[in-house]
């Protein structure tokens, strides 16, 4: 029978330490630090490099424990000097048990060392099992740079001193002039990044950055140790951060240090160190002039700045930036315990669970507990998808299981593992004892709805295709000869049947250049007829019949060559007249590159523009849709008396929409493109095949999607906006409506097969 | 450097603790592998291995006394040597049985051959009452007392440890062995003799305060490598001279289910006074605050988890009251402590259920047994403010030196064998906690117990009318009756009303046991009503007397359902046994502790269904009320069991956490 009271004063196992005379092991460190406001004293062990916190009460009980009073008798004392906030006796049995469990308590009797060598055995088993389970943040220990650090501290470590701030300051501001000027440049060069050729490089550039990162940490630790106490380093290694090996090193002894901005600067050490690359490189970058070195001087300046920034610096992911902001804020611990916060307001306000645990110790936590419990968790899981995405956008085909396996690795941690201790806390926490059923229920029911609005409920269901827009009666106009342009007439111009379009001239030096070649051609078919003709008559007069055999097939082959020669000169005109392009119809010449094209040279068959009617009604939006979006819309549209609402925007000036109606639909089997301008080579979406150097073949089948666009609408917005022959345009399909999940699972069964 | 006996260093070198439990995975495999060892054909094994044994009879009967204990001389030194064979076991089994068929003219049953097999292979063995497990039992003692490592025979109480001792001795001292039993006057220098005996009969309470002691008088040793180099460095006995017990070998508990699963996680705890006046003072100024706050105004009760709660009200009036008293009151957290302490006493204690006043002090009555336990206090100051609330003396919390449950001490065993009338409801929780088998071993003779069905009344005042009802209808038909209560109260409310009809009976609650065996012993004679609460004098033969056997033998009425069905099931097991007739009943209400406790709604659902006819008791049983008890029944089991469950993790919590505190005493 025990009594309800939150915290009894009295334990059952109280006997078993009240005569003990148990003191912090003599190695142990005690630093005190400042939190809003309240004292704590952190207890190190320097050999483990472990820590532990302790408040004020609690280091009042464990300071008083020397080795000579019993436990008893300490208890005792606390009780008089602090009252209500002295420890209870199961408080002080706690705390004095996970003291001896971190090696920090040494009592008067030999230590369990069974115990010792099997708490050690526990935490290297579950050290493997966060290696493993933690696939995309491998970390390997591999070398002790303290006493490395030690010997250079004295130089490196000045780094860290308003000196050199200032020089920082200095050197960041001279980088941000020299980059000012060549901010197209940079733009430029940002496309090229990650090129294949430049991956090389770019590693090589990673390492060295990032080598300097962590030594600035190291540094900057050792420093501040020298001066505070403490600061020992001795770790460092491989990380693999998605497979990607990163230097690393374990600066955790700084947690230690007294001052807070001791603490940040070590945590922004790094990126103190990384910033400052990035302006020698943009330095380097913007006055040499050798290729090879600014390619490097560009990479560090990306990394330096960009990486760090967007990485290291975001508090919302465990790197430098969390530890800076949990040390400004004075909110050690901050993640766990905004995540057990958000459990705090769960337990108390919907599951009213009597007495639940609150993990902030003062007001001002609260609101950026839950700050960041809510926002690192939802950025946590946008990155996991990010790096998903990527991986199985880069990988090659061969390497796809790696992404599989992260992603169901990646998802047992994060989603089964919190999912199957929620289940089990759910069904068995001796907490939830009497509030089980209104905490089931609670869940039960956010769940259900979830599942409802999710999987049940229809919302509208959107595909997108992308399109060009062409006239409707429209003629192709292609080059029929080779030859460079001289004129031609601009696009737009409304032109009739036979009005010139392109006036081209043939190669220099090329012989037909002339119409004297004409002319000796011609003279040379004059001259081999004369003989061809002398031949003929001098074989009729002899009438040797018997000599004519021979005499004969002579004669033919003379034919034959006036012949060729013949078809060469018709030819040669022709050329001639084609070099002149004239229109085939009435209507307006489109030609969108053709300012290009003056003094570039035509090859047969080259397509140029085309000339189509301009009444705006006869336009017609070529849309390109994959088989599974494509599949659907065919099926839908040959469903009786349903039309398929569209929505057709101009690819660059969203804002206009335009209304339409699927004309047809041509199935599966077309693989050329209307256009290039939709093919993956000039940067539209549709895959087409790398060998194809038009770019108009795509690497799968598709759907082509005829759509009438309905331009009044246009025109009673009174938008200037108007769909012209050439543009790209998305157009946007409303299928019937369907529940997320249908939805979800459909993009998902696409985005494998795109994969595969 | 002076020596040190044998049997020390085996107690110094005693592990201490059992197997940790399993958890997660290695659980469910352990718990599949308790599931499938069920399905073993156990008792069919063990009874043929007892027709060997019985085939071996005729090799021994035909011995002279002298050659008998020739055969037992050569039997003890192959145990000893370790170099027995199984076929050894049986003979050597067929020895024993047949030496106390001389002795003391018992010769055990083809079951309790098989029995006796069970114990010795480390089984849990359930064997009806009366079918003479004492007997069973000295089979396997016999054997283990031969390899001469220890053997205690745990029994329920001194009476039938001293009993037992006596009454078999003569077969083990026949068999070359010392036997010998130790109850709580045995002074210390006679308990090390009666440890070193081969076999030794005692309480679990005794066993287990020995080892405390033991342990404290080792010091804060940590196992024999520490006490040797303790021993070589300090020179003298360090201590080891005053260890009474010689390590944990090998026990056969009697009523296995009772010491091994109802009185598991009971501490038994070595204490010592330590006077502190200011606090007594305190206990009893909060005994006159709870007397001056109102129910449901200053405090809530709650009954389902059996605590009271301060309202708001209550914390501002408590404060108001003791801001003047100082000292311990100073701090809020301690004041509503006591306070709350005091409320609890007040009304979750009642006179005459959970306690008595005996001599002028509270003596807790136990919760299962109903027997009073005049050497236990509840913990962390209750006592007192129970005390308190009396107006009897208050004694201040005693320190306590060292603590161990039952369970855990048990597990300590190397070999650990059971026997008790029900075990099978607990056989899983024997599995998890002890690895033990349970063994069904079949009566003697086919049981001819009528069990009638049980009678369900909407309040308890109907079901005592019509209790009363029919032990004066069956009193007139000159049957015997044992009525079984849950608590003293009850009781008493019984003995009043049968006082009041001029009815005679018996009423049997916390006497001493030699007393109360004699008393249920009687229980079977013609016209007689006994009214005990539930396991007085367990263990105990009831014969039937004369002509009852025609009357329908003994009826056993029982007046709850208990929190677990194996109670239920033991109080029954009184009437029939040995193939004699017998009738059991329950008579329940809805308004009992167990369905108020357990399954409070359907319950109430049920008492507004069955509203009124208070003045004629109406027997209401049916499909529904069968399953509202059946479910609360089967709740509360569930509920202890995992307290038990808890206790023994944070048992081994504490273990990790605190070696520095030395293992634990």
């Amino acid at each position: 029978m025990t009594v309800p009271i939150d915290r009894p004063t009295f334990s059952e196992s109280w006997y078993r330490v009240a005569s003990l005379r148990p003191r912090l092991r003599s190695a142990v460190q005690v630093f005190r630090q400042h939190f809003r406001g309240q004292m704590w004293h952190v207890l190190q062990d320097p050999g483990a490099n472990q820590f532990f916190r302790l408040n004020d009460t609690g280091y009042h009980f464990v300071g008083l424990l020397d080795g000579r009073r019993t436990v008893a008798e300490v208890w005792n004392v606390c009780n008089e000097q602090l009252g209500d906030a002295a420890p209870t006796q199961g408080e002080a049995i706690a705390l004095l048990g996970q003291l001896y469990t971190s090696n920090l308590l040494q009592a008067d009797i030999p230590p369990d060392a069974q115990g010792l060598f099997r708490r050690y055995r526990q935490r290297v088993g579950r050290e493997v099992r966060g290696y493993l389970t933690n696939l995309l943040f491998i970390r390997i220990p591999l070398i002790d740079p303290d006493r490395f650090l030690d010997r250079w501290v004295g130089v490196f470590g000045k780094i860290f001193s308003a000196v050199s701030l200032i020089c920082w300051l200095a050197l960041m501001s001279t980088g941000a002039y020299f980059l000012l000027g060549r901010t197209d440049e940079l733009g430029n060069q940002a496309m090229d990044i990650l090129r294949t050729a430049n991956l090389p490089l770019l590693a090589v550039s990673f390492w060295i950055v990032k080598i300097i990162h962590e030594f600035g940490h190291g540094f900057a630790c050792k420093k501040f140790g020298l001066q505070a106490g403490g600061g020992e380093v001795h770790t460092m290694g491989i990380m693999f951060l998605i497979f990607m090996p990163l230097p690393y090193v374990d600066a955790s002894s700084a947690w230690a240090f007294r001052s807070k901005w001791h603490r940040v600067v070590v945590g922004g050490a790094g990126m103190f160190c990384e910033l400052a690359i990035a302006a020698v490189a943009a330095i380097v970058w913007a006055n040499v002039r050798q290729p090879m070195v600014q390619a490097l001087a560009y990479n560090c300046m990306f990394i330096a700045s960009v990486t760090t920034l967007l990485f290291n610096g975001n508090p919302l992911l465990r790197y430098d930036g969390y530890y800076i902001l949990s040390d400004i804020l004075e909110i050690p611990n901050f993640a766990q315990r905004s995540k057990s916060y958000l459990y705090y307001l769960v337990k108390r306000y919907i599951w009213a669970v009597r007495n639940p645990k609150n993990p902030a110790n003062i007001s001002g936590e609260k609101a950026w507990f839950v700050f960041y419990g809510i926002a690192s968790t939802i950025y946590r899981l946008f990155i996991l998808i990010v790096i998903l995405m990527f991986l199985s956008d880069r990988l090659p085909d061969e390497l796809k299981f790696i992404a599989t396996t992260v992603a169901v690795v990646s998802g047992t941690v994060w989603l089964c593992t919190p999912i199957f201790k929620f289940v089990k806390y759910l069904a068995i926490s001796g907490e939830l004892a009497r509030v089980r059923n209104r905490a089931v229920t609670s869940t039960l029911l956010t769940v259900t709805s979830i599942i409802l609005a999710v999987g049940v409920l229809p919302m509208p269901d959107r595909v997108r295709a992308v399109g060009v827009v062409e006239p409707l009666g429209l003629t192709v106009v292609y080059s029929r000869t080779d030859g460079y342009v001289a004129n031609f007439l601009p696009s737009g111009t409304n032109v009739a049947t036979g009005s010139v379009l392109i006036n081209a001239v043939p190669r220099t030096g090329d012989p037909r250049q002339s119409d004297l070649f004409i002319d000796s051609l011609n003279s040379e078919l004059t001259a081999k007829r004369q003989i061809l003709k002398a031949e003929y008559d001098r074989i009729n007069k002899q009438g040797d019949w018997a000599l004519a055999e021979t005499e004969h097939a002579i004669v033919a082959l003379r034919g034959k060559e006036a012949k060729a020669k013949k078809e060469q000169i018709n030819r040669l005109e022709n050329d001639i007249r084609n070099l002149t392009i004239r229109s085939p119809t009435n209507g307006v010449w489109i030609s969108p590159d053709v300012d290009r094209l003056k003094g570039n040279f035509l090859q047969t068959g080259q397509q140029i523009g085309l000339v189509a009617n301009r009444n705006p009604e006869n336009l017609i939006v070529r849309a390109v849709a994959p088989q599974e979006i494509g599949a659907l819309l065919y099926e839908l549209q040959n469903r009786k008396n349903h039309t398929i609402p569209l929505e057709i925007r101009i690819k660059g000036r969203p804002g206009q929409a335009f209304s339409g109606k699927i004309d047809k639909i041509l199935d599966s089997a077309q693989d050329v493109l209307p256009s290039a301008a939709l093919g993956y080579a000039v940067g539209g979406p549709i895959v087409t095949r790398p060998d194809d150097r038009q770019g108009l073949m795509t690497a799968e089948g598709f759907f082509e999607i005829h759509i009438t666009p309905q331009t009044d609408n246009a025109g009673a917005s009174g938008s200037e906006v108007m769909l012209l022959p050439g543009q790209r345009v998305v157009v946007r399909f409303d299928m019937p409506k369907k529940p997320l999940v249908a939805q979800w699972w459909r993009s998902l069964l696409q985005l494998i097969q795109k994969k595969q | 450097m002076s020596e040190v006996a044998s049997t020390t260093w085996r107690m110094l070198a005693q592990r201490t603790g059992g197997r940790e439990l399993p958890r997660g995975l290695d659980a469910a495999w352990d718990a599949a592998a308790g599931m499938a060892q069920r399905l073993l054909p156990r008792t069919a094994r063990f009874l043929r291995r007892a027709d060997v044994v019985l085939d071996h009879e005729e090799h021994f009967a035909t011995m002279t006394a002298a050659k008998l204990r020739a055969a037992g001389e050569e039997f003890h030194d192959i145990f000893r040597l370790g170099r027995n064979t199984s076929e050894d076991l049986l003979r050597a089994f067929a020895m024993i049985r047949e030496v106390a068929a001389r002795q003391i003219g018992l010769k055990a049953y083809r079951v309790q051959v098989a029995g006796a097999l069970a114990l010795h292979a480390g089984c849990i063995v359930e064997m009806a009452t009366g079918e003479g497990k004492t007997l069973a039992a000295t089979m396997p003692a016999t054997v283990a007392g031969w390899c001469g490592k220890g053997c205690h025979v745990i029994t329920v109480n001194d009476y039938l440890a001293k009993r037992d001792a006596e009454e078999m001795g003569q077969i083990y001292r026949f068999c070359g062995l010392k036997v010998d039993y130790i109850d709580q006057e045995t002074p210390p220098p006679k308990r090390r003799e009666a440890y070193h005996a081969n076999i030794t009969y005692c309480t679990n309470k005794e066993v287990t305060a020995d080892y405390l002691r033991d342990r404290l008088a080792m010091g804060r040793l940590r196992g024999l490598s520490s006490s040797l180099l303790a021993h070589i460095a300090d020179g003298n006995q360090s201590g080891t001279d005053r260890v009474v017990q010689r390590g944990l070998n090998y026990a056969i508990i009697d009523e296995a289910d009772s010491v091994l699963v109802d009185e598991g996680v009971t501490p038994l705890i070595i204490s010592g006074q330590a006077p502190n006046a200011e606090q007594v003072q305190a206990f009893q100024q909060a005994a006159g605050i709870a007397g001056q706050m109102l129910g449901d105004v200053h405090y809530r009760v709650n009954h389902k988890y059996r605590e009271v709660n301060l309202t708001k009200a209550g914390k501002t009036f408590a404060a108001e009251l003791t801001s003047q008293l100082g000292g311990i009151w100073a701090g809020q957290r301690r004041t509503e402590e006591l306070i709350v302490q005091a409320l609890t006493a007040r009304e979750m204690f009642l006179l005459d259920k959970q306690y008595v006043i005996q001599d002028d002090k509270v003596v807790i009555v136990d919760d299962f047994t109903g027997r009073l336990m005049p050497d236990r206090e509840w913990r962390d100051g209750l006592h007192q403010a129970v005390s308190a609330k009396e107006n009897v003396e208050v004694q201040p919390p005693k320190d306590t030196y060292a603590r161990m449950s039952f369970q855990r001490f048990f597990r300590m065993y190397r070999r650990l064998s059971g026997m008790t009338g029900t075990a099978v409801e607990a056989s899983g929780e024997f599995w998890q906690f002890y690895h033990t088998p349970v063994v069904v071993v079949p009566t003697n003779k086919p049981c001819i117990r009528k069990q009638l069905p049980s009678r369900v009344y909407a309040t308890q005042a109907a079901k005592w009318r019509a209790v009363i009802d029919e032990i004066s209808r069956t009193h007139e038909r000159g049957q015997p009756l044992l009525v079984g209560t849950r608590s003293v109260r009850d009781s008493e409310k019984i003995s009043v009303m049968l006082t009041e009809l001029g009815l005679e009976h018996v009423v049997l609650n916390a006497v001493r046991h030699a007393e109360e065996a004699q008393i249920v012993a009687q229980a079977g004679q013609p016209g007689r009503i006994t009214v005990a609460t539930n396991m007085a004098g367990r263990g105990t033969d009831i014969k039937l007397g004369r002509g009852v056997a025609d009357l329908g033998g003994l009826y056993v009425l029982a007046t709850d359902r208990q929190e677990s069905g194996r109670i239920d099931r033991q109080l029954a097991g009184r009437a029939g046994r040995m193939g004699d007739p017998g009738m059991a009943c329950r008579f329940v209400s809805l308004e009992d502790d167990l369905p108020k406790r357990y399954a409070i709604k359907m319950a109430r659902f049920l008492r507004k269904r069955h509203r009124g006819g208070d003045e004629t008791p109406r027997d209401i049983a049916g499909p529904l009320t069968r399953r509202l008890f059946n479910r609360a029944q089967r709740r509360a089991e569930h509920t202890a069991f995992k307290q038990r469950r808890a206790v023994l993790r944070t048992d081994h919590w504490l273990d990790e956490y605190l070696g520095f505190a030395g293992i634990e005493r």
